[in-house]
């Protein structure tokens, strides 16, 4: 069962996330719970390798916004980093930030 | 915090807030809720996830809404390009938007594409977010008030106050260029609202509105509706005002049946000494000059119009002292009975004369239309009314007799509830029969507010006094109303006795005129008769009485007496 010293020790920040989600910890779990399950999580490796970096740019930068007002900052960190690369329409291998942020987001479901 | 609960760490909901109505504009299911958490207790929440279903809430909404949070990363539109949909339709360009957005760079293109404010991502704290909406919602109410009183509502052009401060504007940065004040009408406008009704002159008058903004889009200048179908523009000077009158008149008829056709009065290279105001009633003057002309487009305020309005003024200045000083003199022209073999005098009419200390003897011809204009016409009635019953009452004194005097009784007297009053007043004061005062009501007051008039008239009838129908002929009454009204006399209207004793006369209207009087059995009066042929053939047909340079002009209550001491 998810909960908020879980999500601490994973990484996020969640002093942060709380004062976002006005004090509300059962609000805030549950919209981690819902933001894990983005399906910008799987358009983005799709867009990557369908070489569609429009696409791409579009879903990882969802994504941040989500992942920063959520505050989870482990997650955050890598899709930070690939949208300012896939802003600039990097040619660059992407596949190591995709990866990082897939483990990611597996370690935090495994938190459920 | 920890001690507080949740809800009350939200912004105090003001009462007035929760009417207010939010589209929030975003497709993450996050980002929502937090939005919906932070919003819901203060505003009416709508939301949209796409573009599509963005715009078709702000249309749907567009009354309504008091604010769109829209984020700018949709899966179907771009967020800037709902902005610019939003911010170019004039239907919903009101309607202030905040950006949701986690990029500087998208943040300046939002602002210069319309955008009222920007909200970060990650958000900022919720104090911040309410604080930006309430202020965007704010600053978006106040200049929708001020745009209301600003602008007219039918056309969407400045109203006059404003306009005359925009005006000014316009002078300060075109200090060295000539500048032109015009008048724009529509020859009768209230012509076209009877006959095709309020809808269709609305048309007429928003076409108009937008004919005259694209006529000085290219020159620049400024526009506004000044009231019902009178325009104003201020704009640079030129000299080709036909070419912009036929564009205007296309643009404010096109489409519609029935030409509209518009007068324009141009005060040409303004001197921008003068009051702005001032400079458009130059203009208005222009074009009132060609009010009923069905040839001229445009007039040209000049030095003529302009030595005739310093000459009006002049009058309208001098009005009260030339009371005071009894400039105004009452004379007095004889009505002859012809019905007898010698013609016998039978009464008078007052007219009244400005003897000017400085303008010398002016014309009632001059000023009486322009008292008539502005209401201080009922002075002067009063006036004469006061010289003529006190006149009347000399003679009485001093030569033991006199005929009965006709007076004047304007319009607009009929409308003062007073005038029963005056005149009563007036009769037992000077100690007078009712029937020594005739009242001279023209036969168009009869025809405008005819009920209210009528029950006047017949009231002062009730008490003795006589009434003559002036300027007969020239009121296009129906004969049916003719046969109901309260009258004692017809005066037949100057112009049928000139244009029946004039060249290739046609007498006809005139026998119909008489035919009337004595279908209504009361004496009929013509005015205006000049010589003895003309007095004959009156006669002739059945007129009862005579008034005209035949017999006498009018002349002074001194002169006056000779006619009385010869009865």
């Amino acid at each position: 069962m998810l909960n908020i010293d879980a999500l601490r020790a994973w990484g996020a920040d969640v002093d942060e996330a709380l004062v976002r989600c006005l004090n509300n910890e059962s609000f805030y779990l549950m919209l981690v719970q819902k933001s894990v399950k983005d399906p910008n999580f799987d358009r983005l490796p799709e867009a990557v390798a369908a070489g569609d970096l429009d696409k791409a740019f579009e879903a990882a930068h969802a994504l941040k916004g989500v992942m920063a007002n959520l505050a989870l900052a482990p997650i955050c960190k890598p899709v930070q980093e690939i949208t300012e690369l896939l802003r600039s329409r990097a040619a660059t291998d992407y596949a190591p930030l995709l990866s990082e942020i897939r483990s990611q987001r597996e370690s935090l479901l495994q938190l459920f | 915090m920890n001690d507080r609960s949740f809800m009350e760490e939200r912004p105090n909901p003001q009462e007035k807030d929760r009417m207010r109505q939010i589209l929030i504009v975003e497709d993450e299911f996050v980002n929502r809720e937090l939005l919906k958490a932070y919003l819901e207790d203060s505003y009416k929440l709508l939301f949209a996830e796409t573009g599509k279903e963005a715009l078709k809430a702000v249309r749907a909404h567009a009354d309504t809404l008091s604010l769109v949070l829209l984020d700018l990363n949709l899966p179907d539109l771009h967020g800037l390009d709902i902005l610019r949909e939003i911010k170019q339709d004039t239907d919903l360009s009101r309607i202030p938007v905040i950006v949701l957005t986690g990029d500087t760079e998208s943040e300046v293109e939002s602002l210069n594409t319309g955008a009222s404010d920007f909200i970060s991502k990650p958000y900022p704290r919720v104090e911040v977010i309410m604080a930006r909406i309430r202020r965007s919602i704010e600053l978006s109410e106040n200049r929708d008030l001020i745009r209301g009183t600003e602008l007219d509502q039918l056309t969407g052009l400045y109203n006059r106050e404003y306009f005359y401060r925009y005006a000014e504007k316009y002078d300060l940065y075109h200090r060295e260029e000539d500048t032109d004040a015009l008048v724009v009408d529509i020859n009768h406008f209230r012509l076209i609202n009877e006959r095709y009704g309020k809808a269709y002159a609305d048309v007429v008058l928003r076409q108009l509105g937008a004919g005259l903004l694209a006529a000085v889009k290219e020159s620049g200048g400024i526009v506004c509706r000044r009231e019902a179908d009178t325009f104003q523009v201020y704009c640079p000077h030129r000299e080709d005002y036909e070419t912009f009158a036929e564009d205007i008149s296309a643009a404010a008829g096109e489409g519609l049946k029935g030409r509209i056709r518009t007068r324009v009065g141009v005060y040409s290279r303004a001197d921008k000494s003068i009051d702005m105001e001032r400079r458009f009633d130059h203009a208005k003057s222009a074009a009132d000059t060609i009010r009923n002309s069905f040839s001229a487009s445009v007039a040209v305020y000049d030095d003529a119009l302009h030595e005739k309005e310093v000459y009006a003024e002049r009058l309208l200045d001098d009005f009260q002292e030339a009371l005071a000083q009894k400039q105004f003199i009452v004379f007095f022209q004889p009505k002859y009975d012809i019905r007898p073999e010698t013609p016998v005098i039978c009464g008078a009419e007052a007219l009244v004369r400005w003897k000017h200390p400085e303008l010398g003897m002016i014309s009632p011809g001059v000023f009486i239309p322009l008292f008539e204009n502005n209401g201080l016409i009922r002075d002067l009635d009063n006036y004469v009314w006061c010289e003529a019953a006190a006149q009347i009452r000399r003679w009485k004194d001093t030569l033991g007799h006199a005929v009965p005097v006709s007076v004047n009784v304007s319009r607009i007297d009929m409308l003062d509830p007073e005038l029963t009053d005056t005149l009563r007043n007036l009769v037992e004061e000077n100690c007078l029969e009712y029937a020594d005062l005739h009242l001279e009501i023209t036969e168009s007051a009869y025809t405008q507010d005819s009920e209210q008039i009528i029950q006047v008239v017949s009231g002062l009838r009730a008490l003795g006094f006589r009434i003559e129908m002036d300027d007969f002929g020239s009121g296009y009454s129906s004969l049916n109303m003719i046969s109901t009204l309260p009258i004692d006399a017809l005066k037949l209207d100057m112009l049928f006795i000139r244009t029946a004793f004039s060249e290739n006369g046609n007498i006809r209207m005139l026998e119909i005129s008489l035919d009337i009087s004595r279908c209504l059995s009361v004496p009929m009066i013509a005015e205006g008769v000049e010589t003895e042929e003309q007095m004959l053939a009156l006669k002739k047909m059945g007129c009862d009485i005579v008034q005209g340079y035949y017999f006498s002009k009018p002349v002074p209550a001194e002169e006056f007496e000779r006619f009385l001491t010869q009865n």
